[in-house]
């Protein structure tokens, strides 16, 4: 059977016809599916196949994104960056079958764990698409396993750089490469797994996107992606047209980077102007010898969830809708740090602030789109010997804390951070006592946590985790939003921060997210509660049978009541 | 006679087969307020249609097979029981806090999902079992009684027990539902471990909530229905079809109401795997393009792909289920411009109300069956047997305005757009769903049985370079002929929680041998011997780094023989055709065991249709024979009604086939013929496209 439809009249202003336009753009998103799809069942960890920390675009010949599988938000657009850097490396100095590697933030990358495989499609000897992949490895060397060392000083503690190479050329793997890669983490086997897994899942998305320049031709195709950017940006514009136009500023902070400090602005002053958007950070401080540091390309990719989450479809994003968003930056701040800063916690930490920042700056000009404070991410790891005398390492992946409101509802209760909401369901109660010395004593929500408002903030959660270990083990807090509170809007007050304690004979010892390991005594307990989302509107207005509700179902404890709330 | 009924939300379904498997087939409308009157319109119907009375046809029935609705709209539309909830001292919200996920990720404007029950309705009490079923602290039982007590008074009609651990040890569960017979309170009960018996206080809870949600509507419908058929002198068993593609006999369907959720849709993909079996196809993809959606299955040897966990309308389910992938593609689609200028279709529908604008009820947006309408590959005089006339000059005028215009189109060259838009839409996602299977499409055949897809077929089956599409001429009934070639079904398990390399000798053996008398016990029950009884065995594996399982079927060989001695083979097969590699070494941890039993019911493997019989249905009179269609420009091509089409026909594309429920596009170029079966084959030799 002939599927090719009939094509139409070539349009005579050297566009591109309406059907061609509307499938392509459909099937460069299939292609970025796929490539995630290969992903998911190809690479190797059991960690990266369910936690799905990857994702993959398909970009034009110049680096432009054209269509990105959604999967990791952070990410959005971040691989154009990547892209481009590695184009502008090897200088023309590409060939079919060639697949480039990069990781390095001061090279279009975000963080070392991420690292990004992308593979140009040749057509008549051209570049004409590049598929890239990136996912997150679970080792890449440096101070701490996993890459995540609050005590690097420099990028070179955080694990290998991987400046853009040719990890196949001209269709062969180079083993010396992948060598020199897999003898720098911890777990080799996994690294070489998830790396022959990310060259795969490229190598099908041009295999896909080649049999679309045989269908279409490459005359049709170089049109359509054009059509496609220049349609993502008339969105965008079209967005933007119809907020508020003027200046505004939002802050958000960081917690203080160790006890006694100053909790540490992300500051953004927003120009909206017609139909195009200033987003300007140069207001923020000097990099930090912390790992808190956000690298350009991840600074910019937050800007764009900020904006994602603030629009309404995300059929249309593309790199064409960045071309109406500019972000100013200063080098050498903290959101535009220059080598030798680290930069580990710019995906998650750094990230949420950013996304705050834009979005409490757009308050009050798109106020039907903008969310109240989410909890921060806030984890504890464990590490000690477990019932049968192994050592273990446990990681919390429970209790999230809870979500902003927004014009029109209340918060999700225990939904977790802006960067990433949601995301693999947290490990049972019941497994985690089966597998770690703990026994769980509540797992509950946290009342009064949520941001009273017209729309109340979500709930955070409180677990109680007893430690039942024979030996000392030791608990290392990562995380923020224990000194910062998520917060609310328009009247709305903000949500309870985290507040994490240990109690030991009958004493409750505070467990701050920037401190250093601590000691677990076998009975101790861990009260882990979680931050609850601002709120949005006055409370006053609150509808009263809600109010009622928020009481009647324990949100609001009747101490407080719904007016006092 | 059997007779396979399908309550749909406008026509209930029958199927009924013969002793010589002769099919017979009726349509009659549904009655929301009471399904149960539309089943006895049906029979009343066919007993005309056979030629006997009313009470001659119940005489001569042997088996009724039902799939409901019931529990899935109680979910669906939230109008389900008021539930309560006893659970263990400082876990009442666990259902509230649903693991900390959401299915939409980054759609952060979408409300709160509220759980099926409310928090002053979830209750504790102090007791606890701990993670290897020791006691810990004994159940209150002054408590409990207390809590029944407030549960009463707020008139709830369903309770769920759920202890943590109770999957280990259920004596605490077991316990609190002794208390409450005890104070005379009928009231129907759910226990969380045994709904699930498997480790994961969320999942248990959740599913045990959906069953306490939807088990007091589906047991007083099934009741009432019950009491209609035996008030009309019927005195045969009611089987109730499951998600599982199983059959329950209709007490136990009343009290596991959670294994009936997907009823209907998984007759269709039941009905695909007969046609499957027929046909002797390995491996077979179906779609179903309906009005709103389109439902897409897998059948591998024979047998529908399930999954253990299914997220409906924000609620989880974690019993095992066929496999059916959901997209929002179908007849109702709703086409329009997007901000950046570029045509979109879907995933937001116009419904039965108002409907694609041809309906004529109101709705002006424009749909994928007004475009496939103004294309001419739908008439507007037999559109549903032409039990439905549609008005093409408003499907024209809706994609005139919101496509034709702003796209500075031709109404006809917009119509092809969305058509065509629509073709690599359900490719791409047939695509998908195969990938996500490990499965390449060009291996497998696709079967078409939707309403709304059988314009596209040939089509999709081109796109992705699939040799052969078929459409079975009995889509009109076909979920309701999947429930006759489905068998009595009841499935039972037991957590084990042990890697390979520390499995005692014998201890498996043991595990499936308890498994095993108690699934003969129900199966007893349900009237089923021995001889008639068939059992699978399902070890759920993974590695122990990883968090979700692989099914491995024990081989009948290996029954009784130590796991070390044949489980790694199967896994890393298993293993590899998900990921692709495998950890050499590295030994499986053995999750659960799990046991399928089936009452074999069906003579044959179930119905054989045939060129004849079945939903023959005159051609209605505004049927033409031949139609004028646009592909790219109008044509003048021959039309065929399918149910005049015989064994051994040849048709040529460009041609079009109609039926009382779909209609199916030749394309320009394509071969078909019509099978042993009735069903027409359509062949692809086109060169592999994008």
């Amino acid at each position: 059977m002939n599927a090719s439809h009939p094509s139409l009249r070539p349009a005579p202003d050297g566009s591109v016809d309406p059907i061609t336009l509307s499938v392509v753009r459909y099937k460069l998103l299939a292609i970025a599916e796929e490539v995630v799809e290969v992903m998911t069942q190809a690479s190797f960890s059991p960690i990266l196949n369910q936690s799905r920390d990857f994702s993959s675009a398909v970009l034009d010949g110049d680096g432009m994104v054209l269509a990105q599988a959604e999967r990791v938000p952070i990410h959005m657009g971040a691989l154009s960056f990547a892209v481009k850097l590695m184009i502008e490396a090897f200088d023309g100095d590409l060939r079919e079958g060639d697949v480039l590697m990069a990781n390095d933030p001061y090279w279009g990358g975000s963080h070392l764990p991420d690292v990004t495989l992308a593979a140009p499609l040749f057509v008549d000897g051209q570049i004409r698409l590049w598929v890239a992949n990136r996912a997150h490895q679970g080792d890449i060397g440096g101070i701490s396993p996993g890459g995540y060392s609050p005590s690097a000083r420099e990028i070179w503690h955080e694990g290998l750089r991987i400046p853009p190479v040719k990890l196949m050329d001209r269709g062969r793997v180079r083993e010396d490469l992948l060598r020199l890669v897999c003898t720098n983490t911890r777990t080799p086997a996994d690294m070489r797994g998830d790396l022959m897994a990310q060259l795969s899942s490229v190598s099908r998305g041009v295999a896909r996107a080649a049999d679309l320049y045989a269908r279409y031709g490459a005359r049709t195709m170089g049109r359509a992606c054009g059509a496609i950017l220049d349609a993502g940006e008339r969105a965008m514009r079209r967005q933007l047209a119809n907020w508020k136009q003027g200046e505004f500023e939002g802050v958000s902070c960081l917690d203080p980077l160790a006890p006694g400090q100053e909790a540490l602005p992300v500051k953004v002053r927003i120009v909206l102007r017609g139909d195009s958007a200033i987003v300007d950070f140069r207001e923020c401080a000097d990099q930090q010898p912390s790992f808190i540091n956000s690298p350009l390309a991840n600074t910019k990719a937050s800007v764009n969830v900020a904006f994602m989450y603030l629009s309404g479809g995300q059929d249309a994003q593309n790199d064409g809708s960045t071309r109406a968003i500019q972000v100013l930056t200063r080098p050498g701040s903290f959101v535009d740090p220059i080598e030798p800063a680290p930069v580990t916690a710019c995906t998650t930490l750094t990230a949420s602030v950013i996304i705050e920042a834009v979005m409490r700056g757009l308050a009050q000009a798109a106020p039907e789109r903008v969310v109240a404070g989410y909890a921060r991410r806030f984890r504890l790891a464990i590490s000690g010997m477990d019932r049968n005398g192994r050592h273990f390492i446990w990681h919390t992946f429970a209790n999230r804390g809870g979500g902003g409101a927004h014009d029109a509802a209340d918060g999700w209760s225990n939904l977790g951070v802006i960067h990433n909401p949601g995301g693999s369901p947290s490990p049972s109660v019941e497994r985690t006592e089966a597998a770690f010395p703990f026994q769980i004593e509540t797992y509950a929500l946290r009342p009064d946590s949520g941001g009273a408002g017209r729309m109340r903030g979500g709930l955070g959660g409180v677990y109680v985790l007893r430690y039942e270990g024979s030996a000392p083990a030791t608990v290392t807090p990562t995380g923020d939003g224990a000194y910062t509170a998520p917060y609310g809007l328009a009247g709305g007050a903000d949500g309870q921060p985290h507040h994490y304690t240990i109690e030991r004979d009958g004493q409750e010892l505070p467990l701050g997210a920037k401190e250093a390991s601590l000691t677990l005594l076998p009975g101790d307990r861990i009260i882990c509660r979680s931050a609850g989302g601002g709120g949005y509107g006055d409370p006053a207005q609150r509808d009263p049978s809600a109010a009622r509700r928020d009481v009647e179902y324990g949100y609001i404890s009747q101490r407080r009541g719904p007016q006092a709330a | 006679m059997r007779i396979g009924v399908d309550i749909g939300g406008t026509f209930t379904d029958m199927v009924a087969v013969d002793e010589l498997g002769a099919i017979i087939t009726t349509k009659t409308p549904s009655t929301p307020d009471d399904p149960s009157l539309g089943v006895a319109d049906g029979l009343a119907l066919l007993a005309q249609r056979l030629e006997l009375t009313l009470p001659e046809l119940l005489g001569r029935t042997e088996l009724l097979i039902h799939g409901t609705t019931v529990a899935t709209n109680c979910l669906t539309e939230r109008k389900g029981a008021h539930v309560g909830l006893i659970t263990t001292r400082g876990f009442r919200d666990v259902l509230e806090l649903r693991e900390g996920t959401k299915a939409r990720r980054y759609d952060l404007h979408s409300p709160f999902p509220q759980p099926l029950i409310a928090r002053p309705d979830r209750l504790e009490v102090p007791e606890r079992t701990c993670w290897d079923g020791s006691v810990q602290a004994a159940l209150d039982e002054a408590a409990v009684l207390a809590q029944i007590a407030v549960l009463r008074a707020q008139e709830v009609e369903a309770v769920v027990v759920g202890f943590l651990h109770a999957h280990v040890n259920p004596a605490h569960e077991l316990r609190v539902r002794e208390l409450i017979a005890a104070q005379g309170w009928d009231v129907y009960v759910v226990l969380s471990h045994e709904i699930l018996g498997s480790e994961g206080e969320y999942d248990r809870f959740s599913t045990a909530a959906v069953n306490a949600y939807v088990g007091p509507r589906l047991s007083t419908y099934l009741r009432r229905l019950r009491e209609r058929l035996e008030g009309a002198g019927a005195s045969f068993p009611l089987l109730v079809m499951q998600s599982t593609g199983g059959l329950l006999p209709v007490d136990e369907s009343a009290r596991y109401a959670v294994g009936c959720i997907t009823s209907g849709p998984a007759g269709g993909a039941r009905a695909s795997a007969l046609y499957a079996r027929l046909m002797q196809a390995e491996r077979v993809i179906a779609y179903d393009t309906g009005g709103t959606t389109t439902d897409i299955s897998l059948i591998e040897r024979g047998m529908p792909i399930e999954r253990r966990k299914t997220e409906l309308e924000d609620v989880k389910i974690a019993v095992p289920s066929i496999d059916i992938q959901v997209v929002g593609l179908g007849g109702g689609s709703i086409a329009r411009i997007d901000d950046g200028g570029i045509l979109t279709l879907g995933p937001d529908s116009a419904g039965a109300a108002p409907g694609p604008a041809c309906y004529g009820r109101g709705g002006g947006l424009p749909t994928l069956t007004d475009a496939n309408l103004a294309l001419g590959y739908l008439s507007s005089t037999t559109f549903l047997g032409g039990r439905m006339p549609l008005r093409r000059d408003l499907a024209l005028a809706a994609i005139e305005t919101a496509v034709a215009r702003p796209l500075r189109l031709d109404v006809e060259q917009a119509a092809l757009a969305i058509h065509t838009l629509a073709s690599s839409r359900i490719a791409e996602s047939v695509r998908a769903a195969a990938l996500r299977r490990g499965m390449d499409p060009r291996d497998l055949t696709l079967l078409s049985f939707g309403g709304a897809g059988g314009v596209h077929a040939a089509s999709v089956a081109a796109e992705l370079s699939i040799p052969e599409a078929v459409v079975p001429r009995e889509a009109s009934v076909f979920s309701a002929m999947g429930f006759l070639a489905a068998d009595i079904r009841l499935d039972g398990q037991i957590p084990f929680g042990k890697p390979l390399d520390e499995v005692q000798a014998g201890e498996l053996s043991e595990v499936f041998a308890e498994l095993e008398g108690r699934m003969r016990a129900r199966m007893e029950a349900c009237g089923f011997g021995a001889g008639q009884v068939r059992l699978e065995r399902f070890l759920d594996c993974r590695y122990k780094r990883q968090n979700s399982t692989l099914e491995v079927m024990v081989p009948e060989h290996a029954v009784g023989l130590p796991p070390g001695q044949w489980l790694v083979e199967p896994f890393e097969t298993r293993y590899r055709q998900y990921y692709g590699h495998v950890h050499h070494g590295e030994p499986p941890f053995i999750e659960i065991c799990r046991v399928s039993a089936y009452g074999l019911i069906t003579a044959q493997g179930g119905p054989r249709p045939s060129d004849h019989g079945a939903g023959t249905l005159p051609r209605p009179p505004g049927f033409e024979a031949r139609r004028r269609i646009h592909l790219g420009r109008w044509v003048d091509v021959p039309a065929y009604w399918f149910d005049e089409l015989r064994s051994g026909a040849d048709l040529s594309g460009p041609a079009l086939i109609d039926s009382a429920t779909t209609a199916v596009l030749l394309p320009d170029g394509c071969q078909a013929h019509v099978d042993e079966f009735g069903s027409l084959v359509m062949h692809n030799h086109a060169r592999k496209p994008a």
